[in-house]
């Protein structure tokens, strides 16, 4: 028996019915959480969600688990300090043991300019509850001793940032654990049911197609991860989105060693070792927009050159595995969550490569937006006419990092 | 350690049908790095390009380092730092990324000319080594 | 590793001793690591059936200081280092806390080699030898590929690539063709007991017994080995038992009442119970012109679903795992594997997938689809995959090694190796302030644009009017995106009616070159480009005594404020423009590169009275905020356009098109949301990024800030995002003063003496 075979959650499959007051296209961690709220915090239980696959086939069972609330602007770094909290809370809240493990982000510096962006987080950080203080090369080493300060005799640790609450979770198991969780109200979950349509009764969006046939709903969530471009399009809405792929790998598993979460802001790359004992790295999105699922060698040489000027130990472990999931990626790196302007027809995306770290808030606003008909505080900026209206919440700081 | 030097020469841009109708003097080698656009190296300082190039950009360059290589020298040298296959015909211009630095080599059928731009010669020579 | 034209096989050696956890154990010629611990008496892992085919996770050790090694598929050499992984829990990770360059692999240089040939064959069994043998008598270039002879393919990407793994190095080789002869592996057993000691495949028997190696009472199940003296049992496989090592087998013929179970005694058993087709790299290959043949391609039949007894030995997971996760719900082979994690293992399924499926289909009453395949197939060290490759490359300017004679210390900034300072940066200032100062901006982007369309190009490509610039002036302008949002500033120079010299920042320069051309072919202008970058340096030599300096270097009559000319500096060909970004009067000579060095050590040590000293970028930075100048990148963020930034005098609306004019005509009519402003405040000089507060709300941050040595006090840059714009703010918890840029010299009268 191995300890982390699941024995904890049990997933109950229903019906399908015609009808449901909220459809959710997409079984992955967005859609999942937004269900689960509706369902516990706001009575609503009429809600199916959609899937074309299995759950967790997406991005959200495919991606480095990194739970960070180190962004650059204060809408996103209160969000997703909300978001990091609500995962601290989420085993207690499901029963489920979702693995998750604070451990700390160590993103290292080696130039002056990425020095001054990294004082500037730390500041901006501090200031709205996430806590990140700079740390000194020594510091550094202190906190991961396999770090080689040099960078490989390249990239010299000049200092880093030391984002304290950066935690892992399993990805699979928020999937589920959110899933439990709804099923157990009544929602019903989907698999193998791709939505193919949209029901329009004039503009609004009154329900799904279906192969399995239509399906009637008082209003339409799209959740797809990196299809949404061909979900949205079916309501007739544009996004500013590009669709690219994200590689990651991971390495046999080993010895528990290695503490920290390490990456850095100017290669782009992040290390941390899952529960299992793997190590499991990333780097930065591929340049070309794409739907594919194929991996690339060129992902896997630039990403382990990359790691192991850091951290030399890597280069004597070997590589198991490697995949790719496509991304949402808005143009200014943030969320894009609520109203299309098509009634009936929402939205959660622009998830990009960073939106694991977002399902507990993003499924809660989301569900308080359905429920409320009012977009909360949180949500606010991160509508989608904020393009429209030139406020577009341009955060470089989401990218480099997941 | 390959000593990279100045290839002077003489660069111009100008529209693809002039330069295909350009006349250069005896000997001078003309590498077309885009259609639009040539380095000319003569035989003897000093030789510039004949006139009647319609609106081209002409200017002297010094702005590329390079050495010439014998055909041992590239294949021990060069071609081990390359992801791409050289072009068979002689003398052809091949462009791209030797030992992850943009390069430029110009193979003759008895020797090459490796190329880059000066800011990029003491990583080329250090990746070389 | 190729067959017709091998490499030369590794000379046989003899005899001899390898070190096993610490103990020498001896090894005969040709033996694997396996072997040598079989031979021992030994099991190389834990337990469970070996394959001694790579196939499963079973053999695995650390040799050489690499854990996860299939022991069956390394050679033994004297004095190898083999470690045990331990019973429970994962290899060691060994720190290097710094690179300890005697370690090796670190030390050593894993060599890449890169083929092209017309056809990969991977697997040299019958159906792929003959696969290669056909293609060469048609003339095509082939590569066979085979484990057993030193070349593990990793995977197959895109291309097809064939990335290809052996003691000697990495070998990536570019194919039309790829043809996947892997044949099959043998099944592994899942009954009570199979993760003993003492098991071992059909093949891996024959293998053991042909090196000699005595197997003692064997007893076969299945389909028996060739050659294998053994006793054969019939009927099907129940349970294995035994404490460590196997001591019998008990098997069962025919079915309910009729089942009768039979136990044989054992010290070997040898399993005969099927095959499944080695398919790995053809799944993970699909689209690319890669065909299987051979076992490979056959589609075996599926064992019996298992009913107990370890199904992945990988990952330790029971049939009873199995069933736990499907009675949580998890009933499919995908949700299964995810939450049992059988499949997971080092050896991806090769050993359990068969199993599963069989499992799942008894299940469910359909067979699933294999589980999605990923590289690796063969596992690599990240050294291995990272061997050759080259991260970016930095630039150097032609004054590098004059910095650091001079005791600058270097930094990267936009792609470029720069002085970030000499070591006194106060004495760098006052130089500039007052005297003069030396400063490498050859980083600078440098376009030349010429043509009959030049100037329309250029209308319609900046915001700012250009046609009325006259030949030998020059104008600073921003450059904007279609959505009207700033993504690079320099300057315009025109040299004549139809040619201008454009420059850039360092770090947008290469963007600022694509853009320039996609438009040009976009719009179909008769414009000529050529980028002169990385072909000139430029020394900006600045500070009121800058034009005396000049004049003791030959350039009696220097350009006016905001012109430029062609003149020889020092007996250097110089482009040299006047304008200033720190504030005073400021001429930048750009000139061949081949000559920076001979002009700035003249410039320096004509300069030495005047007490000249170079500046770096940081004082750069302070200089130029002093003057309320943005740096794009620094101070600008990904949506902000001229009025946002102040800098609506950059901007000409009553042009009728340029780049970004329609976004700034509709987002002109919005309500004003964000703007840049200046602050100053009493020192201590708030780190950059400090939040600005206002009623103890965040209401922007600092995006540079500066200890003005000159005025005594903070000054600032920064963005206020809170609307209305509030009039007193707060940074570091004390008051600072919303002030309109410039902080120094406002009217700009230095700049033009
Ligand atoms: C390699 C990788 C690493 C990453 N690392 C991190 C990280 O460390 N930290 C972090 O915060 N984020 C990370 N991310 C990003 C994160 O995984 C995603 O942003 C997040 O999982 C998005 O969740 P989602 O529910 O929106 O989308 P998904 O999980 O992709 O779910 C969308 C679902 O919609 C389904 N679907 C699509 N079309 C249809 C249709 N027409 N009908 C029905 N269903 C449909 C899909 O099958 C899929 O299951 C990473 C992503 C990748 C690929
Ligand atoms: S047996 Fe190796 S992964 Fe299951």
């Amino acid at each position: 028996m191995n300890e982390f075979v699941e024995t904890i959650l049990a997933l109950e499959w229903h019906k399908p019915k015609p009808a449901y007051d909220v459809v959710i296209i997409g079984g992955g961690g967005h859609g999942l959480a937004t269900a689960y709220y509706l369902a516990t915090r706001h009575g609503i239980t009429n809600v199916a969600v959609l899937e074309a696959n299995y759950i967790g086939s997406g991005n959200s069972g495919r991606n480095t688990t990194i739970i960070r609330a180190n962004y650059g602007i204060p809408e996103s770094i209160r969000f997703y300090q909300h978001s990091l909290e609500l995962y601290g809370t989420l085993e207690d809240e499901t029963g489920c043991w979702i693995m998750h493990s604070t451990k700390g982000l160590l993103w290292l510096a080696h130039t002056e300019s990425a020095m001054r962006a990294e004082r500037a987080r730390c500041l901006l950080n501090q200031a709205c509850g996430a806590e990140t203080v700079m740390v000194t090369p020594e510091e550094a080493r202190s906190i991961c001793p396999q770090l080689d300060l040099s960078g490989g005799g390249r990239y010299p640790v000049l200092g880093a940032s030391y984002h304290v609450g950066a935690a892992t979770a399993r990805h699979d198991r928020v999937v589920w654990a959110y899933a439990q969780g709804a099923m157990r109200k009544g929602v019903d979950v989907l698999q193998h049911t791709p939505v193919t349509g949209l029901l329009r009764d004039g503009e609004r969006v009154v329900g799904v197609e279906t192969p399995n046939g239509p399906i009637s709903a008082g209003l339409v969530l799209s959740a797809v991860g990196g299809n949404v471009s061909t979900v949205a399009a079916m309501a007739d809405v544009r996004l500013p989105i590009r669709t690219h792929p994200l590689q990651a790998f991971v390495t046999n598993a080993y010895a528990l060693g290695f503490g920290p979460i390490i990456s850095d802001t100017e290669l782009f790359c992040y290390v941390s070792q899952t529960a299992r004992g793997q190590m499991l790295m990333g780097a930065e999105f591929d340049p070309q927009p794409s739907y594919s699922l194929g991996s690339s060698y060129n992902f896997l040489q630039s990403c382990s050159a990359k790691v192991t000027h850091l951290l030399p130990f890597l280069r004597d472990l070997r590589i198991l595995r490697q995949w790719t999931g496509i991304c949402d990626i808005s143009t200014d790196f943030s969320p894009i969550m609520g109203e299309t302007g098509v009634p009936g027809f929402l939205v959660t995306t622009g998830w990009g490569t960073w939106g694991f770290k977002a399902i507990p808030a993003g499924g809660e606003q989301m569900a308080e937006l359905i429920a409320t008909g009012r977009t909360p505080a949180m949500l606010e900026p991160f509508r989608l006419d904020r393009f429209a209206r030139e406020l577009p919440m341009a955060d470089q700081g989401s990218t480099g990092t997941r | 350690m390959l000593a990279l030097e100045t290839i002077p020469g003489v660069r111009a841009a100008a529209d693809a049908a002039a330069i295909d109708g350009m006349v250069v003097a005896e000997g001078a080698v003309v590498l077309r790095f885009a259609p639009d656009e040539v380095f000319i190296m003569f035989p003897k300082p000093g030789r510039e390009l004949n006139e009647g190039f319609a609106q081209a950009i002409i200017a002297r360059e010094t702005g590329f380092v390079g050495c010439w290589l014998t055909l041992e020298e590239l294949a021990a040298r060069v071609v081990a730092h390359i992801d791409w296959a050289l072009p068979v015909e002689r003398p052809a211009l091949a462009q791209g990324l030797v030992a992850g630095v943009p390069a430029k080599l110009w193979l003759e059928s008895g020797r090459a000319l490796l190329l880059c731009a000066a800011p990029y010669a003491h990583e080329l020579t250090e990746r070389l080594r | 590793m190729q067959r017709a034209d091998r490499h030369p096989a590794p000379a046989l050696a003899g005899p001899g001793r390898i070190v096993v956890d610490g103990a020498p154990v001896p090894y005969q010629a040709g033996d694997s690591v396996a072997m040598a611990l079989i031979r021992a008496g030994a099991h190389p892992g834990r337990g469970g059936t070996l394959c001694l085919a790579g196939d499963c996770g079973n053999c695995v050790a650390e040799v050489d200081g690499i854990a996860w090694i299939r022991t069956c598929q390394a050679d033994c050499r004297p004095g190898l280092a083999v470690e045990r992984h331990p019973a429970r829990g994962g290899p060691p990770l060994h720190p290097v806390a710094q690179p300890d360059v005697t370690r090796p692999p670190v030390a050593r240089r894993i060599p890449v080699r890169r083929v092209s040939v017309d056809l990969v064959v991977i697997g040299a069994g019958e159906s792929g030898t003959a696969a290669a043998a056909n293609a060469r008598l048609r003339g095509r270039t082939v590569l066979l590929l085979d484990a057993r002879e030193d070349a593990e393919v990793v995977a197959i990407y895109g291309g097809p690539t064939v990335i290809v793994r052996s003691s000697t190095g990495m070998t990536h080789v570019h194919a039309r063709e790829v043809i996947v002869a892997t044949g099959a592996a043998e099944l592994h057993p899942v009954c009570p007991g199979n993760g003993l000691r003492g098991l071992l495949t059909g093949r891996a028997a024959e293998l053991l017994h042909a090196a000699g190696i005595d197997l003692g009472v064997a007893v076969a199940v299945g389909e028996p080995p060739r050659d294998v003296p053994c006793t054969v049992v019939a009927g099907r496989l129940v349970r294995i038992e035994g404490t460590e090592r196997v001591s019998a087998v008990v098997t069962a013929t025919g079915e309910g009442l009729a089942a009768a179970e039979v136990r044989t005694p054992c010290e070997t058993l040898i399993l005969g119970l099927g095959r499944a087709p080695r398919d790995l790299l053809a799944r993970m290959s699909t689209g690319e012109p890669v065909a299987v043949i051979g076992p490979a391609a056959e589609s075996f039949p599926l064992p019996p679903a298992p009913t107990a007894g370890i199904v992945c030995p990988c990952a330790g997971i029971g049939v009873d795992d199995l069933e736990g996760v499907w009675q949580r719900g998890f009933q499919e082979l995908e949700l299964v594997k995810r939450a049992s994690l059988a499949g997971t293992g080092t050896c991806q399924g090769s050993v359990c997938l068969p199993h599963v499926r069989a499992w799942v289909a008894s299940k469910s009453g359909t067979v699933p689809e294999p589980f999605t395949a990923r590289p690796a197939s063969r596992q690599v060290t990240l050294a291995e995959a990272a061997a050759d490759v080259h991260l970016d490359v930095f630039k150097r300017t032609p004054l590098h090694d004059e910095h650091l004679a001079l005791g600058g210390r270097l930094d990267r900034f936009g792609g470029w190796w720069r002085p970030w300072t000499y070591g006194d940066h106060v004495a760098e200032y006052w130089a500039v302030r007052e005297g003069v100062s030396l400063g490498d901006v050859s980083t600078l982007g440098k376009l030349i644009v010429s043509g009959p369309d030049v100037v329309e190009l250029l209308e319609r490509i900046y915001p700012n009017r250009v046609g009325n610039l006259g030949p030998g002036r020059s104008r600073y302008a921003l450059l904007l995106n279609e959505r009207g949002h700033v993504i690079d500033d320099g300057m315009i120079c025109r040299e004549t009616e139809t040619r201008f010299v454009l420059t850039f920042t360092s770090g947008g320069a290469a963007n600022a070159e694509m853009w320039l051309r996609d438009w040009i072919e976009t719009w179909g202008l008769k414009v000529q480009v050529m980028d002169r970058t990385m072909s000139l340096a430029a020394i900006n030599v600045t500070g009121p005594l800058a034009g005396q300096l000049l004049g003791r270097a030959g350039l009696a009559d220097p350009p006016r404020y905001l012109a430029h000319a062609h003149a020889e500096v020092a007996g250097v060909p110089c482009h040299v423009m006047r304008l200033s970004f720190t504030g005073e009067a400021s001429f930048e000579l750009h000139h061949p590169v081949d000559r920076s060095v001979e002009l700035w050590r003249t410039l320096l040590d004509l300069g030495r009275d005047l007490g000249i000293r170079p500046h770096g970028l940081r004082n750069l930075f302070g200089l130029r905020l002093e003057k309320g100048h943005v740096i794009v990148g620094m101070d600008t963020e990904l949506d902000s356009t001229p009025h946002r930034l102040g800098m609506d005098w950059a901007v000409r609306m009553d042009k009728p098109e340029f780049l970004g004019r329609s976004a700034l005509a509709r987002t002109a009519l919005l309500p004003d949301s964000r703007r840049l402003i200046g602050l100053t405040m009493t020192s201590p000089v708030p780190t950059e990024g400090s939040p600005i507060w206002s009623d103890g709300e965040i209401v922007g941050h600092v995006t540079s800030s500066f200890d003005s040595p000159l005025l005594g006090r903070a000054v600032m840059l920064g963005w206020l995002k809170r609307t209305p714009f509030p009039e007193a703010v707060e940074i570091d918890g004390r008051r600072a003063t919303v002030t309109r840029p410039p902080f120094y010299d406002p009217e700009g009268l230095r700049a033009r003496a």
